[in-house]
């Protein structure tokens, strides 16, 4: 009798004391876990988007678009990007090649991070000084060729080279760029700064829940032109179809990081809009011209580029947000030349090209290429086997693909893998460097003109020369054909209709001179 | 109560064994003895998860850019520590574990347990919203399935479990954001706030645990209200609640309680779809980040963290289980 009664109450107890936990959990944390309620309403609170959380505040410790975006609203680079894409000063006032080995820059008078903190030469050195140091563990690779930032007087900082690099004052325009206030950091550590960092930007840190939001305010007295929204949120919306949901409710302004294809859930509703600009991630199909076989042949190789008919992939695959490139550059990237012009669709021209080489009938290959690609890599498959060339589609995850492409072994990827590159310094080089040149890690290509043209390219001190050098490349890699030139995709965003702003081509959510209105 | 007492089934018997079973220190040893079993657990899981999660590719290439060069990814490959002997980094890593040392993200520059720890709370307030939505809906719709048996009010409990259980989070979740976020504008759309912020989610979530426990409870209703001590009970003249609620529902219970025990392990296990679809900043999500990013310490503390949740899930559900019912032994 007893038994069965403490059995019962215990039976009870445990019940109980679970939905309690229950309740009483999901109450405390409803209550401790809400924040500001950080919703966008009054015109002094800008939301965006971004699909994934940023890798860190450490502006030193990221390499990607995301995180740099965030950090470009908190930190000042030496050099900035106009809205014409030109390099403008940004933090430097001016720079220049004093020797082959030696970049001078001159800093801008004035300039104090939030903190009273100024920024100096010296502030510049330490920055650069901390991302070169090995320790550091610092993904940015850009300033490769750097050797030691060198302060010369307050406002004058020397870049020593180990190798000459016409491109340093691009390659500061972003994340080799920032500069961090020496004296907090050194106080703080790596650790404390990356959690409450400071900066000289237009806007300044205020807080931030890993994976939900960050928070930003204007700087008051910010040196360049003042934001004009108070309040900066970025909202971590992984799924594109809840962020752009979140767009139409009114709790988000901006949502970014989606395609053409996903927007059109907004339909025509007034109250937003999609906006398609200029990108510089650039598709091409990456050829094995090593290896003897089909695509050794460049008539072969010119035979899949008539093959493939780019304009109607673009209109139907790509939901028409995307621009058809003649080679590797894209047309908004320094060094382009216009006169090179696209190939034609022309399957006719292909099948004779296919004949003469040898192979009246095509040939079998393989085209590898990241699941994100997949339905472009499908569409491609299927324009070639229109002209008898039988193209398996392998499709792998996104970072298999990334280091398949990077492996010492050239042949890993088969005979053909659709690859973008993105080159944020706006600078040929970026769209060759590592798969044009024969002895760079991704590189196919065996070609003793073309190798010069990089070298050229990419160390020549005399802008004509370079350009020179940039538009013989692009005509050789047309002639040569050993790739499948694609396109570069648009950057599609999605925005309230009050909302005015302009994604700059890079991609970079330079948030400053958005405006409601 | 004590007048029911008398007239209980002769599980009562039973019932007074356990005590004195437990009485005897056996709970403790059978504590012990499961402690003992989960260090096991948990360093073979430490041991196959470190090796695993090196199968899945080069953590260092896929933090660089693939403009990076050989020398640049080598340096970085030796500041983290990846280019010794694996048995090295495996004694460090179980040297680390022993110290309370989980590792430090290669890729979010932060120790491991500190970014699960982050992500927890969230993961905690949505598993909770969710259970309490499940067990809200499920417990009394599976009883007056099993007691209305056959009629149309069984039928749509049915029906509503079989959509429970098969909606993807992702469809349900979206459905819900486009019906009360954007047309209604009644709830927001995503990311975490205030109690507003949860409902979408934790029904989102906690629709297939409520189709579960509901249907369990159902079926294990139906046959309790079909044994024999139940008609026993009822000849003695105790109305048809009572006997559902005093006998039928304390023997239904039993497998009801396990299956919630081993739900709310999974629940806080993170909800990756629906941690996606509602922007929600739990573990879930980290776990497809340090996948994605082969950020080698983080999968290996979010895994063990995991198996820590489950193995005490299952250990709390046991000791449960061999409380309320005396058929099981603690052995």
């Amino acid at each position: 009798m007893k038994s069965w009664s403490t059995n019962r109450a215990r039976l009870a107890r445990v019940a109980g004391a679970a939905t309690a936990m229950l309740v009483v959990g999901s109450v405390l944390a409803a209550c401790s876990g809400s924040s500001s309620d950080s919703s966008s309403g009054g015109s002094d609170t800008l939301t965006v988007s971004i699909a994934s959380d940023v890798v860190s505040l450490d502006p030193q410790l990221q390499g990607d678009l995301t995180s740099m975006s965030v950090a470009d609203n908190i930190f000042d680079t030496l050099t900035v990007r106009g809205s014409d894409n030109s390099l403008q000063p940004g933090l430097a006032t001016k720079w220049a090649q004093i020797n082959p080995l030696t970049w001078q820059f001159t800093i801008r008078d004035g300039v104090t991070f939030t903190n009273g903190e100024p920024l100096d030469a010296n502030a510049v050195a330490f920055s650069i000084n901390r991302l070169l140091d090995p320790a550091t563990k610092s993904p940015i690779v850009e300033l490769v060729n750097v050797k030691d930032a060198v302060v010369v007087d307050d406002h004058t900082v020397n870049f020593e080279m180990k190798a000459p690099d016409p491109v340093i004052p691009a390659k500061v325009s972003l994340f080799g760029g920032v500069v961090l206030p020496p004296k907090l950091f050194q106080q703080e550590g790596a650790a404390a700064f990356a959690a409450d960092p400071v900066g000289s930007g237009p806007y300044e840190f205020v807080s931030r829940k890993q994976a939900d939001e960050i928070v930003l305010k204007a700087n008051p007295d910010y040196w360049g032109t003042k934001p004009a929204v108070q309040n900066l949120v970025f909202k971590v919306m992984p799924d594109p179809a809840s962020a752009l949901a979140a767009l139409q409710s009114g709790e988000v302004d901006i949502v970014t990081g989606i395609t053409k294809d996903a927007a059109n859930q907004l339909g025509t509703n007034p109250d937003t809009t999609v906006e398609s600009t200029p990108g510089i991630r650039t598709y091409s199909i990456n050829l094995d011209t090593i290896t003897s076989g089909p695509l050794a042949n460049a008539d072969v190789r010119n035979a899949l580029n008539y093959a493939v008919d780019v304009p109607t992939i673009i209109s139907t695959v790509m939901a028409g947000a995307a621009e058809q490139t003649p080679t590797l550059i894209p047309s908004s990237v320094y060094g382009f030349d216009s006169s090179v012009k696209p190939f034609s669709f022309d399957p006719a021209k292909a099948k004779q090209l296919l004949a003469s080489a040898g192979y009246p009938n095509g040939f079998s290959t393989t085209l590898t290429a990241s699941n994100a690609d997949s339905a472009l890599a499908q569409a491609l498959a299927g324009q070639l086997s229109q002209v008898g060339v039988n193209a398996q589609v392998n499709v792998v995850d996104a970072q298999t693909a990334k280091s398949d492409i990077i492996a010492l072994n050239k042949r890993l990827d088969g005979g053909m893998y659709l690859v973008a590159n993105s080159g944020w310094t706006l600078d040929s080089v970026s769209f060759l460097q590592s798969i044009v040149k024969s002895d760079r890690r991704s590189s196919r290509w065996n070609n003793p003109q073309a190798d010069q043209l990089v070298v050229a390219g990419e160390t020549d001190t005399d802008d004509t020369a370079r350009v020179q050098a940039f538009s013989q490349l692009q005509s050789l890699l047309k002639d040569q054909a050993p790739f499948v030139y694609l396109f570069d995709i648009n950057n599609t965003y999605a925005m309230k209709s009050n909302v005015k702003w302009t994604m700059p081509v890079t991609g970079i959510l330079s948030m400053s001179s958005a405006t409601f209105g | 109560m004590a007048t029911t007492v008398t007239t209980q089934a002769p599980a009562a018997g039973v019932r007074r064994r356990l005590g004195a079973r437990l009485a005897g220190g056996e709970l403790q040893q059978f504590i012990l003895r499961r402690i003992g079993q989960t260090i096991l657990v948990l360093f073979c899981v430490a041991t196959i998860t470190f090796f695993l999660v090196r199968l899945t590719g080069d953590p260092v290439q896929a933090m660089l850019p693939p403009t990076a060069t050989l020398d640049q990814e080598n340096a970085l490959r030796a500041q983290l520590g990846l280019n010794q002997p694996l048995i090295i980094q495996y004694l460090s890593y179980l040297g680390g574990i022993l110290h309370g040392d989980f590792g430090q993200s290669l890729f979010f520059h932060q120790p491991a347990f500190d970014l699960i720890l982050d992500r927890l709370p969230a993961t905690i307030e949505l598993a909770s919203g969710a259970m309490v939505f499940a067990l809200i809906v499920a417990i009394p719709a599976g009883i007056i399935a099993a007691v209305k048996r056959g009629s149309a009010a069984d039928s749509s409990v049915v029906a509503t479990v079989l959509v429970g259980q098969s909606t993807p989070a992702f469809f349900v979740g979206i459905i819900l954001i486009l019906v009360f976020a954007v047309n209604l504008h009644w709830l927001p759309a995503g990311g975490m706030g205030g109690f507003n912020h949860l409902i979408l989610p934790a029904i989102t979530l906690g629709l297939y645990s409520m189709a579960m426990i509901a249907r369990l409870l159902r079926s294990s209703l139906i046959d309790q209200l079909g044994e024999d001590y139940i008609r026993t009970a009822r000849s003695k003249g105790l109305s048809r609640w009572q006997v559902i609620r005093d006998h039928g529902l304390q023997n239904a219970a039993l497998p009801v309680i396990t299956i919630i025990g081993l739900e709310i392990g999974s629940l806080l296990g993170g909800a990756i779809l629906t941690e996606q679809v509602f922007s929600w900043p739990g573990v879930g999500r980290l776990t497809v980040e340090a996948i994605t990013n082969r950020d080698f310490p983080l999968m290996q503390a979010i895994v063990l963290f995991l198996s820590v949740i489950f193995v005490v899930a299952n250990l709390v559900v046991d000791i449960a289980y061999a409380f309320l019912d005396p058929r099981v032994r603690l052995s």
